[in-house]
């Protein structure tokens, strides 16, 4: 359990928060220059707030009251940066073994083999920094991170510079971990897809305040304000599966069936969709003989340009927005009422959540 | 007449201390600087380089009226050791270390520019402190920077002759080092002893220039490749 309540002012930014975070997977979700990452560093230890407290457990990490500072490497908080920040002179093993060496024999945790083969590093532990790939950088910055036996782990958007198929994989090791050594971790992002796939309680800030505290579930399905602008527009809705035998996945929603990537859960269950409006095509007549799999009729309720970028909103059973270059629009000559298609690859749907 | 052998000996001696002085204090300056914000950085960054700029004599000049006889430190030094700390060896390599520091502070200021500070942040939250962080980090990363400012520094030294003849004189056997043998050597007729003392500071000087460019261009190299591998 981490409390804190901090206020910080540098010349053109002011942080000032107050909470606490608990035992599971805590994510701290805004847009970028919200203040996540000087919250984390705070918390750390690398950047002392001007006023405030913050508690580790029973320990006084920092009180301006009674002047109290406790150095980082006095903490036992391990942080993932966002670039992994690996020490470029020294082996996979010895990055891993940095902190691990110098954590008090009596309070080692894990061993940096297990966290090794835990994070399938053993074919890579002579290899430096530099001969690793971005995924495998990352696996090596949370193994080392770890090895340090931290009592809580942060992670500065560790997965911004990554590929979907690696940040998943990686995710899938961040949660084996945070149930294998019930390790508490705090997960600052501006990724709704990262954070609802690891975090159940979502921290939202915004100018370096909170703006609230919701489960990753009500964020997802818009039911709290959005603090970030790039996933507005990235058209979340429940489903529920009809098949996830085969190596396509098709589900329901308002009567409409949707073609997905491969499903894990059962007939019957719900799962989160997200299709991101610029992955979807306006088609006029019907196409046919097409490889998309996925082609919904529906008709337009709205059209509005933002910045140059025209938006579609179309009923096809669920309401999607489409996101257009101005000559589309008027090309196709799109006013509202109109009969469309929308046409999209089971590929460009992302399953967020099965629940 | 003292041998040549000596003279040589006794130069590499005094730039020897001279370097013992100016490496740590140069790496603390250099870390404010590179590292650091603080009222009055500029003002230390000048005085740092100062040596650069005004004669060395004048530099000379300034260490007489620190370290004289007639100053706190001179006198501090007659009561503990006796005698004058003024004209004497130590006097030459102090001479060589000031002159030789704005040197050194710029060369480690950039190599450990060279170095992400968040490497060393985290270092520190993996729970190394300060010090550990800066031999086990830090310096590694910047090794070969810091080398190529301790050679430089180093000819440097060995090449002081306007400071050094002002605060520690001219005394064979105990401040006549290479350059002042020279002088003196030149000053007497001896142009044949000037000549190979001329040439053995040619050789040690592109000995030196070599192995530090040579340093920086390694350096250089690996940083943008470790910077690319970052991206």
């Amino acid at each position: 359990m981490i409390t804190f309540d901090l206020r910080l002012t540098r010349q053109n930014f002011n942080l000032n928060v107050e909470g606490e975070i608990g035992r599971g997977i805590t994510a701290v979700f805004g847009p970028s220059g919200a203040g996540k990452s000087t919250l984390l560093s705070a918390l750390s230890g690398s950047t002392r707030p001007d006023h405030g407290s913050i508690k580790l457990n029973d320990d006084v990490l920092f009180s301006s009251e009674d002047n109290t500072w406790l150095a980082p490497e006095r903490r036992r908080i391990g942080v993932v940066y966002q670039d992994g920040a690996l020490f470029p002179h020294l082996s996979v093993r010895k990055n891993i073994e940095f902190g691990y060496k110098l954590t008090p024999a009596g309070e080692q945790k894990f061993q940096p083999d297990q966290l090794i083969s835990l994070l399938g590093l053993s074919q890579l532990v002579e290899r430096k920094p530099g001969q690793l790939s971005g995924g495998e950088r990352q696996r090596v910055a949370i193994a080392r991170a770890i090895a340090a036996s931290p009592k809580i782990l942060l992670l500065d958007e560790p997965l911004a510079s990554l590929d979907v198929a690696r940040k998943m994989s990686i995710l899938d090791y961040l949660k084996q971990i945070h149930e294998k050594f019930e390790l508490p971790m705090i997960y600052v992002s501006h990724s709704i897809s990262e954070v609802v796939n690891l975090a159940d309680t979502v921290i939202r800030m915004r100018d370096g305040e909170i703006t609230g505290t919701t489960t990753s579930v009500e964020l997802l399905l818009g039911n709290v304000p959005v603090e970030t602008d790039i996933e507005k527009y990235s058209n979340q809705f429940e489903a529920k599966i009809v098949d996830s035998s085969g190596d396509l996945g098709l589900v329901e929603v308002d009567g409409v069936k949707i073609s997905t990537p491969r499903l894990k859960g059962e007939t019957g269950d719900t799962v989160i969709l997200g299709i991101g409006a610029n992955q979807l095509i306006v088609s006029l007549g019907k196409p046919e003989r097409m490889s998309a799999r996925n082609v919904l009729p529906g008709d337009i309720k709205n059209v509005s340009t933002e910045n140059g970028r025209a938006y579609v909103e179309v009923d096809a059973g669920p309401k999607l927005l489409v996101e257009l270059t101005e000559n589309a629009v008027n090309d196709l000559d799109l006013n509202v009422g109109m009969p469309v298609h929308l046409v999209f690859k089971s590929s460009n749907v992302e399953v967020y959540l099965e629940k | 007449m003292t041998s040549e052998a000596t003279i040589i000996f006794l130069s590499l001696r005094i730039a020897a201390l001279a370097m013992l002085i100016a490496i740590p204090s140069g790496m603390i300056l250099a870390w404010l600087l590179a590292r650091k914000e603080f009222r009055g950085k500029f003002l230390l960054d000048t005085l740092v380089s100062l040596p650069l700029a005004v004669p060395p004599v004048v530099v000379g000049y300034f260490l007489l009226w620190s370290i004289g006889g007639n100053s706190w430190i001179g006198k501090v030094w007659e009561s503990l050791f006796g005698g004058n700390l003024a004209f004497t060896w130590l006097a030459a390599s102090l001479a060589a270390a000031v002159v030789a520091l704005p040197l050194i502070v710029r060369s480690f200021a950039a190599a450990l520019q060279g170095v992400d500070p968040q490497l060393e942040t985290a270092a520190r939250v993996l729970g190394a402190g300060p010090w550990r962080t800066f031999f086990t980090i830090t310096l590694p990363l910047a090794y070969r920077g810091v080398l190529a400012g301790v050679l430089l520094g180093f000819v440097r030294a060995l090449s002081e002759f306007g400071a050094t003849i002002v605060v520690a004189g001219n005394i064979p056997g105990s401040t006549q080092g290479i350059p002042s043998a020279i002088f003196t050597r030149l000053s007497t007729g001896d142009t044949g002893t000037a000549w190979r003392l001329a040439f053995v500071s040619i050789a040690i000087g592109v000995a030196a220039l070599l192995i530090h460019n040579y340093l920086l261009n390694r350096a250089r190299e690996s940083n943008t490749t470790s910077s690319e591998n970052t991206r």
